[in-house]
C-alpha cells in the first residue's frame, strides 16, 4: 500500500538518508529500528512531507506522496505521531483532537472518531476539558496518538512511541495500538529505539544504520537473531537469557 | 581584502583629499550642504550600526539622542563656550539620556527593546515640544558670520571619528563581546558572556556618537522653528535605513548607505518628488529580504561567488546567513 | 467635576477606540509572531479609504466599513504573500519577528509616501449630518460618533474572540501558533490559515482607521502615532491575549484621562507611556495575564 522506492534525502547539504526503500501492506504493523542518528526518524519525516525527497519516490495506491505539502498527507490518508509528542499545551485535549480532525472527511465523522477514540483511551475522556500542557507524559502520549487518529488515517507513522515513558505506560499503549490496528484495519510503521517492544508488536522489520538499510526481514525471526540481539538489544538479551 | 598598511593609505588619503577639497576647488552651497548632510547621516548610521548592527539590539530611540545632542550644542554654544566643546557637550548629554533610557530597556528582549526605546523617545519628543513652544535661534551676529565651510570641516572630523571609533571597538575584546551578544540571543542560546554589559557599553558609545551628529546639525542650522523637529522618529528611520541598505554589522556598510541615501534622495527629489521615497522603502525591504549584509555584503558574495566558481571550491561560511 | 466626569467620559471613549486600534496588531505579533510596523499606517490607509466612499459616493462612514474591511482584506492577502510568507523559512521565532519588523518598517516608508502623493499630505475628517452630535450621561457629553467607535470597538473584538475560540479556523491558528509542524502534521494547511489571518489583521486596522476618520481625522503621516497606541495596548493585554486587547485598550484610555486630570492635557501621552514602558519592565507578561 505504501511504498518507498531508492530515496535520498538531505537536510541542507548534508545527506541523512541513501537509497532507501520500505513497504508496508494493508493492515501491517512495520518496525524500523536503529540507533540514534541512524535516520529512522527521517524516513518518517519524509513520508508526511516535512522533508523533500531529492531522488527517489514515495507512492500510496496510485498516488505520489513525495513534493506534496504535508496536510495534503494527511488528507490521503497517512498520518504521523512526531517524535516528543508535539501537543498544542495552551489548547485543551478536547480542542487538540478537534485540530486533529482538520480534514473534510475527518470533520464530516468527528463525532463517531472521538468516540471510539474516547474508548481506547479513557484518561482523554474525563480529562477533555483540561489544558494539553497538564497532562502526565503516557496522557501526552495518548493524545497525541489519538490527535493523529482523529484524522481517520489508512497508515499511522508512530516516532520513538516509548521514549520517555515508564514501562508499564508503553505496555498499555502498544496494546491499544495492537488492537486498533486489528478491530480498524489501521496499518502502522513503528520507529523505535526499543527494538524489543518494537519487533514483539511488528510482523516485519527493517534495521538502518548510517542512513542506510541494512537488514529486513520478518519480525519473529529477527528477534531471534543472535546476531541482532548481540547489536541492538546488548544488555537486555543477557538479561532476558540469565 | 587590502593588508593594513594599504588600507591605512587609502584612508589617509581619502582624509588628505576631503581636507584639501575646499581649499582646493570652489565647491557650491547646495554641494557643501549635501556633503554636511552626508557627514551627519555617516555618524547618525554608524550609531545605529554599533547597537543595532553589531550588537542585535534594534534601538527605534536614536531620534532622543540626536536630539537631545542638539539642543544641548545649541545652548551651550550659545552661551558663548567655544562650537567643539559644545558639540562633546550635546553627545555627553547623550550618554546621560541614553543612561536614563537604556539602564532599564536594555533589560528588555528583542522586539520590546525596539517598541520601548520607540516609546521613551516619543516622550522626549512630546516633553521637549511643550517645553519649547517657541523657535530657537542663535543670535543674529552668528548668522552674519555663517560660513559652511567650518560646518564641513567640523562634520568630516566627527563622521572620521565615528568610522574610527567603529573600527577599534570591532578590533577590541568589546566589539567581540558585542558580536557574541547578537549571535547569541540570535540562536537563543545562554551562553557565559554578560550580555547586559556589553548591551549597556554598546548603546552608550551609539548615544555618545548620535549625540555628536547632533551637534554638527545644530553648528549647521542655527534656527529651530519647530524644536520637536529633531527628536522626530524620522531621525532614527533613516540613519537605520542607510546602515540596514550599505550592511549593518560592517564598517564600511552605513558610509556607503549613507552616502547612496543622500546622494540619490537628492537626486531623486528633484526629479522624482515624493515617489523616490517609495523607491528607498521598496529598495529597503528587498535588502532585508535578499541581502540581509546591505550592499556591502551582496558584493563581496559576488565577489566569493566568483571565487568560488573559479577555484571549484565549495567555501560555506562567513557569508551566509546568521543563523543558517 | 463636571470637567472629571468628562474626562473620564473621553478616557472611555478613546479607549475603546485604541482596543480596536490593536487587535489588528495583536492578531499578527501574538497570534502569528509578525511584528507589523506598518499597523498604524494600514490604518490610516483604511481611513481614506473610508474617506474616499464618502467623498465620491456619499457612502455613510459606519455603513461603509464591510466595503473598508474587504478592501483591507484582499490588500492583507497581498501583503502577506509578497511581504511575511517568506518568513517563514527563517529558523527561529525571534528572527521571524525581527525582519518582519524590518520589512513592514520599509513598508511604512512606501505606503506614507504613496498616501502623501494620492491623498496629499492634508489632514482629513468625515463630517456627516450626525457629528458634533451629542448624549448626556450621568452629566458627561458622549459624541454620537465616538459612541458609535465604542459600539463597533466591542463588536468587533467579540468576534475575533469567537472566532479564534469557537470556530475551526480559529482552533487551526492557535494550533499553527503553539506548533506549526505539528499542526500541518494535522492537516491544517498552515499557510492558507496564516494568509486569511493576515487579512483579517489588516481588515481590522481598516476598520479602526474607518472609525477614526469619522471621529477624529487621519492624515498621510500619522500612522506612528498609531501603531505606537496599539504597541501599548498589546503589550497592556499581554502578548498573544487576544481577549485583553479591549479592556486593555480602556485601561490605557483611562490611564490617558488620569494624567489629563493630574499633570494637564499636554502630558496626556508622556505619562501614559511612561506607565507604559513600567508595565513592559516590571509585569512584561501585561497586566491581564492569566495565573497558571
Amino acid at each position: 500500500m505504501l511504498q518507498i522506492s531508492n530515496i535520498d534525502v538531505y537536510y541542507g547539504d548534508i545527506q541523512a538518508l541513501w537509497d532507501v526503500s520500505l513497504r508496508i501492506g494493508d493492515g501491517e504493523i512495520v518496525a524500523v529500528l536503529g540507533s540514534n542518528g541512524a535516520g529512522k526518524s527521517t524516513v518518517m519525516k519524509s513520508i508526511s512531507g516535512l522533508l523533500k525527497v531529492r531522488a527517489g519516490h514515495i507512492d500510496f495506491g496510485n498516488i505520489r506522496l513525495d513534493g506534496l505539502p504535508a496536510h495534503h498527507i494527511v488528507e490521503l490518508g497517512i498520518s504521523m505521531v512526531p517524535e516528543g509528542r508535539r501537543i498544542f499545551p495552551q489548547m485543551s485535549v478536547l480542542e487538540n483532537l478537534e485540530v486533529g480532525a482538520s480534514t473534510n472527511a475527518a470533520r464530516k465523522t468527528r463525532q463517531n472518531t472521538l468516540e471510539w477514540i474516547y474508548e481506547f483511551f479513557t484518561p482523554l475522556k474525563l480529562r477533555a476539558k483540561q489544558k494539553a500542557g497538564t497532562l502526565s507524559g503516557g496522557e501526552q502520549q495518548m493524545l497525541a496518538i489519538g490527535r493523529a487518529l482523529m484524522s481517520v488515517p489508512k497508515v499511522l507513522l508512530i516516532d520513538e512511541m516509548s521514549l520517555g515513558l515508564s514501562p508499564i505506560v508503553v505496555q498499555e499503549l502498544s496494546g491499544v495500538i495492537q488492537g486498533i490496528n486489528k478491530l480498524r484495519k489501521l496499518a502502522v510503521l513503528l520507529v523505535e529505539q526499543d527494538i524489543e517492544l518494537a519487533l514483539s508488536m511488528a510482523s516485519r522489520g527493517y534495521i538502518m544504520e548510517n542512513g542506510r538499510i541494512v537488514d529486513q526481514g520478518d519480525a519473529k525471526l529477527m528477534l531471534c537473531n543472535p546476531r541482532i540481539k548481540e547489536t541492538y538489544l546488548g544488555i537486555g538479551a543477557e538479561e532476558k537469557a540469565g | 581584502m587590502l593588508p593594513d598598511w594599504k588600507r591605512l593609505l587609502v584612508i589617509g588619503l581619502l582624509v588628505l583629499a576631503f581636507m584639501a577639497a575646499p581649499m582646493v576647488i570652489e565647491i557650491g552651497t547646495g554641494s557643501l550642504n549635501l556633503l554636511i548632510m552626508v557627514f551627519i547621516f555617516v555618524i547618525l548610521s554608524q550609531s545605529w550600526n554599533i547597537i543595532g548592527g553589531y550588537t542585535g539590539q534594534i534601538n527605534l530611540g536614536l531620534a532622543a539622542f540626536f536630539g537631545c545632542g542638539v539642543l544641548v550644542t545649541h545652548f551651550v554654544w550659545k552661551a558663548e563656550m567655544p562650537i567643539y566643546l559644545a558639540v562633546i557637550a550635546g553627545g555627553l548629554s547623550a550618554v546621560v539620556l541614553a543612561g536614563i533610557i537604556g539602564l532599564p530597556t536594555l533589560r528588555l528582549k528583542g522586539a520590546y527593546f525596539a517598541i520601548g526605546t520607540f516609546a521613551l523617545a516619543e516622550v522626549c519628543r512630546i516633553v521637549v515640544g511643550n517645553i519649547f513652544e517657541r523657535m530657537i535661534e542663535m543670535p543674529g551676529s552668528y548668522a552674519a558670520s555663517y560660513s559652511l565651510i567650518p560646518r564641513y570641516y567640523l562634520g568630516l572630523t566627527v563622521a572620521f571619528a565615528a568610522i574610527a571609533v567603529t573600527y577599534f571597538i570591532t578590533r577590541s575584546k568589546l566589539g567581540l563581546g558585542m558580536v557574541a551578544v547578537r549571535d547569541s540571543e540570535q540562536a537563543a542560546q545562554v551562553t557565559g558572556v554578560n550580555s547586559f554589559k556589553y548591551k549597556v557599553y554598546a548603546l552608550l558609545i551609539s548615544a555618545f556618537l548620535a549625540g555628536l551628529g547632533g551637534g554638527v546639525y545644530a553648528f549647521m542650522r542655527l534656527s529651530f522653528h519647530y524644536v520637536t523637529a529633531v527628536f522626530s522618529p524620522i531621525w532614527t528611520f533613516e540613519p537605520l535605513m542607510a546602515a540596514v541598505i550599505g550592511g549593518s554589522g560592517t564598517l564600511i556598510g552605513p558610509v556607503i548607505g549613507s552616502i547612496f541615501l543622500v546622494v540619490l534622495s537628492e537626486i531623486f527629489a528633484l526629479t522624482l518628488g515624493e515617489a523616490h521615497l517609495i523607491i528607498f522603502g521598496l529598495l529597503f525591504i528587498l535588502v532585508v529580504m535578499y541581502f540581509p549584509y546591505g550592499l556591502v555584503g551582496s558584493v563581496s558574495r559576488i565577489r566569493q561567488i566568483i571565487s568560488r566558481v573559479g577555484r571549484g571550491l565549495c567555501e560555506t561560511g562567513e557569508n551566509c546567513r546568521k543563523g543558517f | 467635576m463636571e470637567f472629571v466626569l468628562q474626562t473620564i467620559a473621553n478616557g472611555l471613549l478613546a479607549g475603546a477606540l485604541y482596543g480596536l486600534v490593536a487587535l489588528g496588531l495583536g492578531l499578527l505579533m501574538g497570534v502569528m509572531k509578525f511584528l507589523n510596523i506598518a499597523h498604524g499606517t494600514f490604518i490610516i490607509l483604511g481611513g481614506y479609504l473610508s474617506f474616499w466612499l464618502f467623498n465620491l459616493w456619499g457612502i455613510d462612514p459606519f455603513l461603509s466599513i464591510p466595503l473598508v474591511m474587504i478592501a483591507m482584506f484582499l490588500i492583507g492577502l497581498v501583503f502577506y504573500r509578497l511581504a511575511l510568507s517568506p518568513l517563514l523559512k527563517l529558523p527561529d521565532v525571534g528572527m521571524r519577528i525581527d525582519t518582519s519588523m524590518l520589512i513592514t518598517f520599509g513598508l511604512i516608508w512606501v505606503l506614507d509616501n504613496a498616501m502623501t502623493m494620492l491623498w496629499t499630505p492634508n489632514v482629513r475628517t468625515i463630517l456627516t449630518s450626525y457629528t458634533g452630535e451629542t448624549f448626556r450621561f450621568f452629566g458627561a457629553r458622549f459624541s454620537f460618533t465616538g459612541l458609535c467607535g465604542v459600539g463597533i470597538a466591542v463588536l468587533v473584538g467579540l468576534a475575533l474572540y469567537s472566532v479564534l475560540s469557537r470556530t475551526y479556523f480559529g482552533k487551526h491558528l492557535r494550533a499553527a501558533t503553539q506548533d506549526a509542524e505539528a499542526a500541518s502534521l494535522c492537516g491544517v494547511n498552515v499557510q492558507r490559515v496564516y494568509l486569511i489571518s493576515t487579512g483579517i489583521a489588516i481588515a481590522l486596522a481598516g476598520v479602526a482607521g474607518a472609525v477614526i476618520v469619522s471621529s477624529y481625522s487621519i492624515s498621510a503621516s500619522g500612522g506612528i502615532g498609531w501603531l505606537l497606541i496599539a504597541f501599548v495596548v498589546m503589550v497592556l493585554a499581554g502578548e498573544g491575549n487576544i481577549n485583553a486587547i479591549i479592556p486593555a485598550g480602556l485601561v490605557y484610555g483611562l490611564l490617558e484621562a488620569g494624567s489629563v486630570l493630574i499633570f494637564g492635557v499636554p502630558y496626556r501621552q508622556a505619562i501614559a507611556l511612561l506607565v507604559f514602558v513600567l508595565v513592559l519592565m516590571f509585569k512584561p507578561q501585561g497586566l491581564f495575564a492569566k495565573r497558571e
